[in-house]
């Protein structure tokens, strides 16, 4: 990868451990125990993770996606129910709640952070309401305390999607355990990526983590085999992944701390473009984790055309908010509106901020911004 | 705290036969293949590398070209398990909350939750106890006002009565969605199982005829727009290309949709294995063969793998070797004990789950399935398995049942 070659999904995410995952696929292919699902080595790297969070359970699944799901299903929401949910993000946070008859209800974004609006979410709750379920956005958290506090008060339930921000802090409390239960996601291009698809449910509360336990592998409890408890789903994680998993963990704080790096020099050389109309993140360290780094651009197709001809890879992730995208426009009350969300998807552009960026790299990036915004 | 705390989990129970001894015949292992297979697997995992993306990529595109080659389906679409391509099969196909599913009562506990799944009820059917393949005539018994759906399953080493079920599906109007997750490899004139209705699916758990190291699953289907919507739902609901495209990723959703992606990994696993799936079909139906020579005498054995001669011409898979026996649960303890693996498929009728008490079934009602329960146990088989150990299987459950090995 030269200066003038920055793609924006990073490239040769695994490079390092190719060899290491390929002897980790024939020795689990050859191996005498023939397990490739759910075995000691995801036994293993759930204890990990739960150790490393101080959370009462973590339990490995299929995907992100399916993590909320699943936490949505133990929560028992289904028909008739409302689920709080920002209108600014990625589908699964509508999906999941639609998919379980009930309807997703949106509420708008911080103008700047893009995360949910807590007042927004306060507003939109009913007496249907069952959950409100925040997402963490980019590299933000969302206000979980003040959505803590909501939930508490209006008496429902906290799901927090916090697939995007594994290993982010706030108030010493990791993202994932501020909500009755939380998700990750370790599809290739998250901060704890990897090969293939997975994701997980983590948890302070044990009665969710059995749940969910039982129906990530089709109702079973674990004890007796084709005894199936509850209409479960095939949400499970593959021995190989896990294998990985375990072997990238130790290398995983310093990624992070590589992208949070690159995200404060970025925010550095941007602060002073604002007037320009390129408008970086809030900086610091508290409540954040450098998944995506996303400016918020008044010109953002042209930046992103500066960018590409500069051979700088950029990416527009949700150039439609989710009340208005087809498959959910249907459940939403004719004429609401969500102003900062609409904005958002108009001016969000994420930069490149993987860690294996060169110093030199995330410099051409930067003054290629500058010069934009500048000029 | 949360350092010590046992937990339960969802763990499969440990294989009460994997004690390390070297000479225990497991119920299931792929592992001389795939160390055969090594150099074919590492050049496709290594091309998996090289294009850089790990689930829903190229080696996923090039394995559905190479399955819709296989099967003949038009359209062979790759998700997550053969769970997941039942509930996008049955979405695909319109399924309205409400519709109900004619499906058998004996089977993997995914054909009747599939159907819950995509929000509808399943309404279940008696077996043919010979086949375990649904009951034509119980079938056209259980069709309701809410039927619109009729999902036949292809047990183990052969498909359902496919032809009378077309008819009872004409004589009701009813849609058939195959269940044909065991399928792989079985054909009824010439169509290979899932394509004999709108569509089917195929599993690709690591124990089925062809299988991953990991979860996988398949639809096939002909029909242009069931493949179209299996495709968009398997990714949130997106219609644009995202197959091995990276910035579909933040195309608009259409249709709330799931994310049931295959990994290349496991799709770079199940392309090296395909190119023998022929050899290994018939290797199988020689293992079927060296069981039923030496089982065919011994008392006990209520029944062994008969497949059934059909109208048509149709092509059997043994996919698992399955045998009702009497003391089944005491068989197994004595297998156990010699270390030889069996799984007892299934030893709960689907209508007596408890996951389905709410529908208001009994024991009873599908005499069929349930002594199919109480007896069946299915052994070792797989294509690494040898006659000797054939052989030593067949000797324990002889003395088992007489006190003699010969």
């Amino acid at each position: 990868v030269t200066c003038r070659e920055i793609p924006f999904f990073p490239p040769e995410l695994f490079e390092a451990d190719r060899k290491v995952m390929l002897e980790l696929i024939r020795e689990i292919g050859t191996g005498p125990d023939q397990r490739f699902i759910l075995g000691e080595y995801t036994r293993e790297f759930e204890n990990l993770l739960r150790n490393s969070l101080g959370a009462v359970d973590v339990i490995a699944c299929g995907s992100g996606t399916s993590a909320l799901g699943l936490v949505l299903t133990a929560m028992g929401i289904g028909e008739g129910a409302e689920v709080v949910v920002p209108s600014f993000g990625c589908a699964p946070l509508a999906a999941s709640v639609a998919n379980l008859g009930a309807t997703p209800v949106f509420a708008d974004v911080d103008p700047h952070r893009m995360v949910v609006d807590p007042d927004d979410v306060d507003r939109r709750i009913t007496d249907r309401t069952k959950a409100i379920m925040p997402a963490h956005m980019f590299s933000v958290m969302a206000d979980m305390p003040r959505l803590t506090e909501i939930a508490q008060r209006r008496g429902v339930r906290l799901v927090e999607d916090s697939a995007v921000a594994q290993g982010a802090m706030l108030r010493d409390v990791p993202a994932g355990l501020w909500g009755e239960a939380g998700v990750f996601s370790f599809v290739q291009v998250k901060s704890f990526g990897m090969p293939g698809e997975g994701g997980a449910v983590v948890t302070r509360d044990a009665e969710i983590g059995r749940i969910v336990r039982m129906l990530r592998n089709h109702g079973q409890d674990g004890g007796q085999r084709f005894l199936h408890h509850r209409v479960g789903y095939n949400s499970r994680f593959d021995e190989i992944q896990a294998a990985f998993q375990i072997h990238r963990f130790a290398g995983f704080p310093a990624r992070l701390q590589r992208r949070a790096t690159i995200a404060d020099y970025y925010t550095e050389r941007f602060a002073p473009l604002a007037a320009s109309g390129v408008v970086p993140p809030p900086p610091g360290r508290e409540g954040r984790c450098y998944y995506v780094y996303a400016v918020l651009a008044d010109r953002r197709d042209e930046l992103k055309n500066h960018l590409a001809e500069r051979g700088i890879g950029s990416h527009v992730y949700y150039p439609v908010p989710l009340p208005k995208q087809p498959g959910f426009a249907s459940r939403v009350t004719p004429g609401d509106r969500w102003p900062n969300a609409d904005r958002a998807s108009a001016k969000a552009l994420a930069l490149p901020i993987y860690p294996h960026l060169t110093d030199a790299q995330v410099e051409y990036i930067a003054d290629a911004v500058c010069e934009f915004a500048l000029t | 705290v949360a350092l010590s705390r046992a937990h339960s989990d969802g763990l499969e129970l440990p294989d009460p036969a994997a004690s390390k001894s070297p000479d225990r015949i497991p119920f299931f292992s792929q592992a001389e293949t795939f160390d055969r297979l090594w150099s074919s697997i590492a050049d496709r995992v290594n091309a998996v590398f090289d294009n850089g993306k790990f689930s829903h990529g190229r080696q996923v595109a090039e394995f559905e070209r190479q399955l819709a080659q296989y099967t003949g389906a038009r359209y062979a679409v790759g998700v997550n398990s053969g769970t997941d391509a039942l509930v996008l099969l049955l979405r695909a196909c319109g399924l309205r909350p409400g519709d109900g599913v004619v499906v058998p009562a004996y089977s993997f506990i995914a054909t009747a939750t599939s159907v819950v799944l995509a929000g509808g009820r399943p309404e279940f059917v008696d077996i043919d106890p010979v086949t375990y393949g649904m009951d034509p005539a119980g079938a056209a018994d259980a069709v309701t006002a809410d039927s619109r759906f009729v999902m036949p399953v292809h047990l183990f080493s052969q498909m359902a009565d496919i032809a009378a079920l077309l008819d009872v599906a004409e004589h009701h109007d009813l849609l058939v969605v195959e269940d044909s997750a065991e399928g792989i490899g079985m054909r009824r004139n010439g169509r290979h199982a899932g394509l004999h209705g709108v569509g089917g699916v195929l599993s690709f758990f690591p124990s089925k005829t062809l299988g991953a190291i990991g979860d996988a699953g398949a639809v096939l289907t002909d029909d242009p727009k069931v493949a179209e919507l299996v495709s968009g739902l398997r990714h949130h609901g997106r219609f644009a290309a995202t197959l091995d495209n990276f910035p579909g990723i933040s195309t608009e959703t259409a249709l709330p949709g799931m994310n049931s992606k295959m990994d290349d990994i496991q799709a770079a696993v199940l392309s090296a294995k395909l190119v023998s799936l022929d050899d290994d079909i018939r290797r199988r139906a020689r293992l079927a063969e060296a069981y039923r020579r030496r089982l065919g005498d011994i008392p006990g054995i209520v029944r062994i793998p008969e497949v059934v001669e059909r109208k048509t011409e149709s092509s059997a898979v043994y996919y698992v070797y399955l045998i009702e026996v009497e003391r089944r649960d005491d068989l197994v303890e004595h297998l156990t004990r010699l270390g030889i693996g069996t799984e007892k498929f299934y030893p709960i009728p689907l209508h007596l789950q408890p996951c389905f008490s709410d529908l208001g079934y009994r024991k009873g009602d599908f005499p069929n399935a349930e002594a199919a329960c109480e007896r069946a146990v299915a052994l070792p088989f797989y294509p690494d398995l040898r006659l000797d150990q054939v052989d030593r299987v067949c000797a324990a459950i002889r003395e088992f049942f007489t006190g003699r090995t010969m």
